[in-house]
């Protein structure tokens, strides 16, 4: 009886020690850590998004022989939470350029190349022949833009998370939307009814 | 035999020590928070207390204290770590929220509350608490010029009176049941908590909080989205029904939706935080039992410390008078009525540890004679305090009022019985500028936060 009891406050005592561990874990695998939004939404929205975009048939048609700039708009976060919108675009962002479909300005950048413009010019530093000229940017074609929003309903030992996130692409010049989708995800979780 | 009476012993000891995580076992919350807010009433706070404050955040009561912390650093002008610890706040009640039913340490504590008293118990915050500390948040970012962080918080303010609204119902069902399940009758206590319902007056739920509803319509409004400022007006009037600058506030979204003329110039409104919420009394509650009638600490509030109402006014600089501040949410009265809300809960556990203490003593009684008698009597005379935890640095009062000015730049005097402040501020066309002041005892501290305009 009394080794039994020693056994297990030796056990107790190297479980309640605690010595952290660090590891490497796979940057896809499905994080389930709470509802808040994670790794795992951003990289569904993303792929559902680029999927979706590439097999639209007028997008197919319209990158089938050039490939239309795009500019990124913000995404408005109308959600609860504090969520980085600009590291879901720029993921959908990467992925449409790797596709070789589309090409991007960065309008985020556009005071640090106006400064390294002037710099080229206007110091005297710069051999002119290799200074990239001024008025020579090449205009957005189509414009990026969208909503986040999120319903949450809480309710006894029940959390329930909806998440929308809806993404268009509009046509600058003509005003028209060439192509819009949604991706919803649902997340739920309930309380477990023993814990420390 | 020994070998079981030593693991009781441990039983006993691992409750008492995981239970004794909160400070304020034995000194009262108010005496403790005394510190920061004397502190508070000069102009370069004492680092150390804040310092000593941050040090308690660890504690059982962490989320109390970071509550705390959140605000004194708010009013210290120290934005960076009052935004930190209003996170740590929010991340402690996400913890609460996604708990187990059932836990391990907390039935420890609750085991060591039986013992000692209420205040063993892990501090868990009300939700009129938690609905303050989104709107502090929100002011936070809004200062730091951070629109859709002010959105995201003031949407989870919104969201914390929902689920509190939908919640409360059921919690006093099961307190109730609670006290049926051990025949405790709780109606034989009404008679004692007739200054807690005067205090509580008229307020219909802890939780309904029309300021913080005023704060977000404002922010909406003044960002076009219309839909959502007309939503959170209605629900500040529907907790004011008599005001008529609410329901102005109603029709003007009304006509804006409409696409009616409004007339033009920019708003300025002012949200007035008046004084400190008043803290819990300790008084002396007969609670009958098996064994007798015993005397047990209860908390509650007594409506002489109630501070009474007083408004700002706002004056051009020509002396005449724009706006003058009305009472949005009564703190005192929700703080009570949170209190009476949880009455039922405490009752039963009151009853069920005079019970448990009287055991104790009866045991010292009779196996240590007259000496164990005698400690386990200071014991319990010790150990009998009223769980006084509550957030004290909220104000009394939270007040708002609002104007419209021509565009330009504009000289306003506030007055206050604390005393006066002339702030220049900008004004914008169809933009809202939003003047923070809040009184202490002591000093009238104001901040003009940065203008809202255009679409989110």
């Amino acid at each position: 009886m009394r080794r039994v009891l020693t056994m297990i406050m030796l056990g107790a005592a190297v479980a309640l020690s605690g010595c952290s561990t660090v590891d490497y874990g796979d940057a896809q695998a499905r994080e389930t850590v709470n509802t808040d939004f994670g790794s795992t939404d951003l990289q569904m929205i993303a792929s559902k998004m680029v999927d979706d975009m590439l097999v639209f048939p007028p997008i197919v048609q319209l990158t089938q022989n050039r490939r239309p700039v795009v500019f990124v708009d913000s995404i408005k976060n109308k959600t609860t939470e504090h969520i980085d919108t600009e590291s879901i675009t720029d993921t959908i962002q990467s992925k449409l350029l790797n596709s070789g479909k589309f090409r991007f300005v960065d309008m985020t950048k556009v005071e640090s190349v106006r400064e390294q413009l002037d710099y080229q010019s206007e110091s005297g530093l710069v051999d002119p022949n290799t200074a990239a000229q001024m008025g020579r940017q090449i205009g957005a074609e189509f414009m990026m833009y969208g909503n986040f929003s999120s319903i949450v309903k809480r309710e006894g030992s029940t959390k329930d998370v909806y998440y929308k996130f809806t993404l268009k692409l509009m046509n600058i010049q003509t005003g028209i939307i060439e192509w819009a989708n949604e991706k919803e995800i649902r997340k739920t979780q309930k309380k477990s009814l023993f814990g420390m | 035999m020994i070998t079981l009476a030593k693991g009781w012993l441990a039983l006993v000891l691992l409750a008492a020590l995981s239970g004794c995580a909160t400070n304020s076992l034995f000194v009262s919350y108010p005496s403790q928070a005394q510190k920061w807010k004397t502190t508070l009433a000069s102009e370069a706070p004492d680092q150390g207390v804040i310092t000593k404050l941050e040090q308690s955040t660890a504690g059982g009561d962490g989320v109390l204290y970071l509550q705390e912390l959140g605000r004194v650093t708010q009013l210290n002008g120290q934005p960076e770590a009052s935004r930190n610890a209003f996170a740590g706040a929010v991340a402690e009640y996400d913890k609460e929220d996604a708990s187990a039913k059932i836990q391990v340490s907390s039935l420890a504590a609750t085991g060591t509350a039986m013992l000692t008293n209420d205040n063993a118990r892990p501090y868990v915050a009300p939700d009129y608490e938690r609905i303050f500390t989104r709107a502090y948040q929100a002011l936070n970012y809004w200062a730091d010029g951070d629109a859709t962080g002010t959105s995201v918080e003031l949407r989870a303010a919104a969201l914390e009176q929902q689920v509190a609204a939908n919640k409360r119902d059921k919690e006093i069902a099961k307190a109730e049941e609670d006290a049926d399940e051990n025949s405790i009758d709780l109606n034989q206590f009404d008679g004692y908590f007739e200054g807690l319902n005067a205090v509580a007056g008229d307020v219909k739920a802890s939780f309904q909080n029309a300021w913080t509803f005023y704060l977000s319509a404002l922010f909406w409004e003044a960002h076009g989205e219309y839909n959502d400022a007309l939503v959170d007006y209605k629900k500040a009037l529907e907790i004011n029904p008599d005001s008529t600058m609410l329901k102005e506030d109603v029709e003007r979204i009304s006509n804006r939706m409409k696409r009616r003329k409004v007339d033009d110039g920019g708003l300025v409104a002012i949200i007035y935080e008046q004084g400190y919420v008043q803290p819990r009394q300790e008084f002396s509650l007969p609670i009958p039992t098996v064994h007798g009638v015993f005397s047990v600490a209860f908390p509650t509030y007594a409506l002489a410390d109630k501070p009474m109402p007083n408004t700002l006014r706002v004056l051009d600089t020509a002396s005449q008078p724009l706006g003058e501040t009305q009472v949005l949410a009564d703190v005192g009265a929700l703080a009570a009525k949170d209190l009476k809300e949880r009455m039922p809960g405490m009752l039963v556990r009151q009853t069920l540890r005079a019970t448990a203490k009287y055991n104790v003593q009866k045991q010292a009684n009779d196996n240590f004679g007259l000496l164990g008698s005698l400690s386990t009597q200071i014991y319990n005379l010790v150990s009998e305090q009223a769980d006084q935890r509550s957030w004290l640095t909220l104000p009394a009062y939270a007040q708002a009022t609002r104007f419209t000015l021509e565009p330009g730049e504009h000289t306003l005097v506030l007055s206050t019985p604390q005393g006066n402040a002339t702030l220049t501020v900008p004004v914008v066309d169809r933009g809202l500028t939003v003047i923070h002041a809040v009184a202490i005892p002591g000093r009238l501290i104001t901040r003009v936060l940065p203008v809202q305009e255009g679409p989110l």
